[in-house]
């Protein structure tokens, strides 16, 4: 785990790390890595990926419009807003 | 040097549910920005995706429409990435394990046919949409259209030509329409590609490094901005540059590609199952309604068209390829003796008028039971192909009833020799140049003198007695 990795993974989960705290996440990273190298030992060659611990199915919905608008409430929430729109930085492409 | 084209297209169908892929909300497009949005859209903490029956309903219909595999059992992931559209940080997408596997597409160039593999065909939720231009430093997002289902369909890079993807592209569009899984409306974004593009030279085994021209929405354009990308790309190679793999957009004001954004980094989208969502089971019952629901495709139509009422292929494909059409043709050919004719006034009179006025015959005013009174009174004699024109032009636009029209304008053919007769005679006499010519060799004035007998009939007469009457009078 070199400092550079950290950067890379903070930057795309948009978290700004002050020094003491890199090397905290720094520790707790490289645990979760030998824990999960220790994992890739093991041999599943006959097993299925399990896509959910829960052995159970997803339930399906009625394709039928339920949800009501609650424009007002939502736009009143966000930290800018103007008419019906939610307004934030640029982004541009 | 001598260059060949890869391309791969990745297209995004609109699946024309009435709600949301994960939540409840309405997809209606055009509505009033955010009205649509719901808890689950908009990611708060706490709400939980619940699939849509409909959803999958579609996607199955495609793939089996395409000869797929259907995964009775798929899979949700989550691709991270940030960007305010997407509210949640993530969007919900079928990564490992797709509804739609496999497949394939015919596409046929001017008369070239071919055969597009499909890669996959996978769900997904589409984003909000953004506007940079209302602000000088800020976006607005409306967020109505996050969370609408998407099937993005994959093809292998199999296309060699832009002239092939518009092909294969168009191929899509009829499909999905006749299949009802989207609406096919590409001003309005319901399906739109995204086109991977590459070259190499003639003979290489291995592809050239591609590039990505993304949202691309109408025909035109695919063909445009894949010309230009080849073009360029060529242009790069041959000055001993290299392709740099990038995402670029297609501009057409100035009919270019260009790259769509700098990344410091390259995309890391992280993808890993999505915890909110179980697998997704289709059980054998509910596979077997969606096939017992399944249309004839437009090409199994066609064959059946040609074989069962003997009428042309091109008129034939025409009809198979609408919904519309074929369901308005099948109606009348349950009660009409004459297919031929039927199919003949549907792919041409009716045709024009209904690409004159853009739309669909189940939204013109000629009833399937109307159509049939006039293919009947065509058959039976009492009007001519001719005055059943001017028939089909009223009823556009009144939509009266065919008899009321052709007794109130008296407009029965005329059948009666001895009318006829007297009306040759009319004719004869005041053209007695012409029938001199005729008499000594100029048979191609025969047609001039039938187009004599029509105009005095008002078209009326019936064309069959008018040749063979005018045959006698003669040569006698």
């Amino acid at each position: 785990m070199d400092n550079k990795t950290i950067e890379t993974i903070s930057y795309l989960a948009r978290l700004q790390l002050g020094d003491d705290k890199k090397e905290k996440i720094t520790k707790d990273l490289e645990n979760i890595i030998n824990f999960v190298d220790e994992l890739q030992n093991i041999d599943t060659d006959d097993i299925a990926p399990l896509a959910n611990p829960l052995e159970k199915i997803a339930p399906k919905r009625e394709d039928s419009v339920t949800s009501k608008s609650r424009k007002e409430a939502f736009l009143l929430n966000s930290p800018e807003s103007d008419q019906n729109y939610f307004i934030v930085p640029k982004v541009v492409e | 040097m001598s260059w060949e084209t890869v391309i791969g297209l990745e297209v995004h169908a609109q699946l024309s549910t009435n709600t949301k892929l994960f939540s409840s909300a309405s997809t209606q497009f055009g509505s009033e920005p955010n009205t649509q949005v719901d808890l689950v859209d908009l990611g708060l903490p706490g709400v939980l995706p619940v699939v849509n029956k409909d959803a999958f309903k579609k996607a199955i219909r495609f793939g089996l429409a395409i000869k797929a595999d259907i995964n009775q059992e798929s899979t949700f992931d989550r691709k991270n990435y940030f960007y305010p559209d997407l509210p949640k940080g993530y969007q919900i997408t079928q990564m490992t394990k797709p509804i739609v596997e496999g497949g394939l597409i015919d596409i046929d160039v001017d008369g070239d046919k071919k055969t597009i593999n499909i890669t996959r065909a996978h769900l997904e939720e589409d984003a909000g949409k953004s506007i940079h231009d209302a602000y000088p430093d800020k976006s607005v997002i409306d967020l109505n259209r996050a969370g609408t289902p998407l099937l993005e369909i994959v093809s292998e890079p199999e296309i060699s030509s832009a002239k092939e993807a518009v092909a294969y592209m168009k191929a899509l569009h009829q499909l999905v329409i006749f299949l009802d899984v989207c609406d096919g409306d590409m001003s309005q974004g319901s399906l739109r590609c995204d086109a991977n593009v590459s070259i190499r030279k003639v003979g290489d085994s291995e592809l050239g490094t591609r590039t990505e021209i993304k949202n691309i929405n109408s025909f035109k354009f695919i063909e445009k901005a894949i010309n230009f990308e080849i073009k360029r790309q060529i242009k790069v190679l041959e000055s001993g540059e290299k392709v740099t793999q990038e995402t670029r957009l297609y501009d057409s004001g100035k009919d270019e590609t260009r790259p769509m954004r700098s990344k410091e980094f390259a995309n890391d989208y992280r993808y890993f199952p999505d915890p909110d969502l179980l697998p997704v089971v289709i059980s054998n019952d509910e596979m077997e309604e969606i096939r017992s629901t399944f249309p004839e495709l437009p090409a199994d139509k066609s064959k059946r068209y040609i074989s069962e009422f003997q009428i042309d292929k091109s008129e034939a494909e025409i009809i198979s390829s609408s919904r519309e059409l074929s369901n308005f043709f099948e109606v009348a050919v349950e009660s009409t003796n004459d297919p031929k004719l039927a199919a003949n006034l549907l792919v041409g009179e009716i045709g024009s008028l209904l690409n004159k006025d853009n739309i669909k015959i189940d939204e013109s005013k000629l009833s399937s039971n109307n159509f049939n009174i006039l293919l009947q009174r065509i058959s039976d004699g009492t009007i001519s192909k001719k005055i059943a024109k001017t028939i089909l032009a009223e009823i556009w636009e009144t939509g009266r009833n065919a008899d009321e029209i052709i007794n109130d304008q008296g407009l029965v053919q005329i059948q009666d020799e001895t009318l006829l007769e007297e009306v040759i005679i009319k004719v004869i006499e005041s053209n007695s140049k012409q029938v001199e010519d005729y008499k000594n060799g100029k048979d191609k004035l025969f047609g001039f003198f039938v187009g004599q007998v029509m105009k005095e009939t008002q078209g009326k007469a019936n064309p069959q007695a008018v040749n063979d009457l005018l045959k006698k009078a003669l040569n006698s």
